[in-house]
């Protein structure tokens, strides 16, 4: 029987007409013959064909039948004439009727006994991009095989493209990743320019409205001595020191022009009134006028904090002010003072400079880390000018030189105090609202400002 | 050059000590607690000196001495021995006592140990006089 078919294919070869095309009805008279149908055969609907072992298709079929020496090599030639290997899932592969290891080919006129369309079927002429993307699986196996492959220009074409692509594309990607990379970068640059460019702007703007500022007091300190000058030559008296009064009061007072808006509205009251009236011995202002007169009123109920370690000193002090109407904490080292003013809040602080632990300086210019209310007052002995001005830049309002009288006490009561209401009323008053918010604003906006009226003081 | 600073002529500045006795008036004994309280500092506070001096001869300890004890006695208008005290502050932190700039420690703790006897001896002074003032031996 195998040798009536062998024999059959030989006439039909012979018979044939168009030769172009003698591998694929070579093919087409075996699948008909159906003499190797546990080794090819057509699929049920007739419009593809199934190599179900491909062993045995090598093995049996390609000697006998054909001159390929191995399977790829049969594939490429189907490939030629535009054949199709049925792609299937690998689940698909498992439920196949054909069996896991089955290839299924197909081309739109090789169907089962239509001997007629075989005519349509033609070897694809040139090489074509298309082959290189729809058998990219192929191929690639077959070079993984390390079988022998046709020296064929197009195939070798076809694999150099492949693996060059793949190669392109890792590149490619590689290129992306540091594009990215150097975007990402160029972007933090510019982020970090910005943020610099602003500061500058700011710390510009500070330094600008600093100058304004003083600008602004030195005119009015000159305009007003002029103001004096004339007016004591038209005969009126005026009290004495004014013109340091003036200078003062405009100086403290002009930093507050740059602080930030929530800073002078919960706090102006009691800025306002302590600050221009910086020196007890007179009115300074023209609005004041009426102070030179009255004698200065000191409310009873401020709470004073003693920063003090002598405890003759701390005796004294302390009887003086309760003579005042004070109550009076008393702590006796720089470090207990800041711990307490970050709990309670008080009317004035007095401090000594020399203590152990922390000296009152540096302790308040901690404490102005976070309050830059309380009136804190040097008391020392050390009455040289560099030393004051130290205190002075540390954040200290004042100072008071030691020993004092009752009376040099007073007067810095009077100064810092005078027509306030002891914050122990005004909590009663308006709850916690002036203790708290006040204190939690300035933390962040005004700390630049907190050593500037001591400084513009010290000016004068 | 021991210093430009003249010594004041009185023992006791009365005139800040009477304002301290006034404050007897609301709480009789306040002035004569506070000087007896001060008298136990002075005397605690000169041992500690001579201790030094006797010892490391520390003159930043020795000057914070000074300053400790010069603070209440100035408070109290015993303007002696708080110029006696600012002396050995300033000994101690060789602002005063320089001639030559080559001094070493021992030429400002001699200076020191000199002023503590002064002060020792003008303490001897307050105590007669407030124990006259106070008609009690302080």
């Amino acid at each position: 029987m195998a040798e009536d078919i062998s024999n059959n294919f030989s006439n039909t070869k012979t018979s044939q007409k168009t030769g172009s095309n003698d591998f694929v009805r070579k093919l087409f008279k075996i699948l008909e013959a159906g003499e190797y149908t546990n080794i090819i055969c057509w699929t049920e609907n007739g419009d593809s064909f199934v190599v179900l072992d491909t062993n045995e298709f090598t093995t049996k079929i390609l000697p006998r039948h054909f001159k390929h020496s191995n399977f790829a090599s049969f594939v490429r030639q189907l490939n030629k004439y535009d054949f199709h290997k049925v792609k299937r899932t690998s689940e698909e592969k498992q439920n196949s009727q054909y069996g896991e290891h089955s290839w299924e080919f197909k081309h739109p006129f090789f169907r089962i006994h239509d001997e007629q369309a075989l005519d349509s079927i033609k070897r694809k002429t040139a090489v074509q991009k298309k082959i290189v993307l729809d058998e990219n699986t192929v191929l690639v196996k077959q070079s993984a095989d390390g079988s022998a492959i046709e020296p064929d220009s197009a195939t070798s074409l076809i694999l150099n493209n492949t693996v060059s692509k793949s190669k392109f594309t890792q590149l490619k990607r590689k290129v992306e990743t540091l594009e990215q990379e150097l975007q990402q970068i160029k972007n933090e640059n510019y982020n970090m320019k910005l943020g610099y460019q602003k500061m500058q702007s700011k710390y510009n703007t500070v330094l600008e409205s600093f100058l304004t500022s003083k600008a602004l007091n030195d005119s009015l300190v000159n305009n007003f001595n002029i103001l004096s000058t004339s007016l004591s030559q038209q005969g009126l008296e005026l009290p004495q020191g004014l013109n340091f009064n003036l200078a003062s009061s405009t100086n403290a007072q002009s930093p507050r022009k740059t602080q930030s808006p929530e800073f002078s509205s919960v706090v102006p009251t009691q800025i306002t009134l302590q600050k221009p009236n910086s020196n007890v011995d007179s009115g300074p202002s023209s609005t004041a006028s009426n102070d030179i007169i009255e004698p200065p009123v000191l409310r009873p109920g401020f709470h004073v904090l003693l920063v003090e370690d002598d405890a003759v000193c701390i005796q004294l002090c302390s009887k003086f002010l309760m003579k005042y109407g004070c109550s009076v904490e008393v702590v006796t080292d720089g470090l207990s003072a800041i711990s307490t003013l970050e709990k309670f809040r008080y009317d004035l602080v007095l401090m000594d400079i020399v203590m152990p632990n922390l000296d009152g300086a540096t302790a308040t210019s901690i404490v102005r880390s976070f309050d830059n209310q309380t009136p804190i007052i040097a008391m020392t002995g050390n009455i040289e000018d560099q030393d004051l001005v130290t205190y002075l830049q540390h954040g200290m309002n004042d100072i008071l030189a030691k020993p004092f009288t009752k009376d040099d006490l007073h007067s810095m009561l009077i100064r810092y105090l005078r027509n306030r209401i002891p914050l122990s009323e005004q909590r009663s008053n308006t709850a916690s609202k002036d203790d708290q918010t006040p204190l939690a604003e300035e933390n962040g906006s005004a700390s630049l400002i907190s050593e500037e009226p001591p400084l513009k003081k010290q000016l004068i | 050059m021991p210093t430009s600073v003249p010594i004041p002529t009185d023992v006791i500045n009365w005139e800040i000590l009477s304002e301290i006795v006034s404050m007897d008036e609301d709480n009789p004994d306040f002035s004569k607690e506070l000087i007896i309280q001060y008298i136990d500092q002075a005397e605690t506070t000169f041992a500690h000196i001579e201790a030094e001096l006797d010892g490391s001869c520390d003159l930043t300890q020795l000057a914070s001495l000074g300053h400790f004890l010069r603070g209440s006695s100035a408070a109290l208008g015993l303007q002696r021995i708080a110029w006696a005290c600012e002396r050995i502050q300033n000994y101690g932190r060789k602002r005063e006592g320089v001639v030559s700039g080559q001094e070493d420690d021992a030429h400002f703790a001699g200076l020191i140990r000199q002023t503590l006897e002064q002060a020792r001896l003008e303490f001897a002074a307050v105590r007669r006089e407030l124990s006259k003032f106070y008609h009690t031996q302080l």
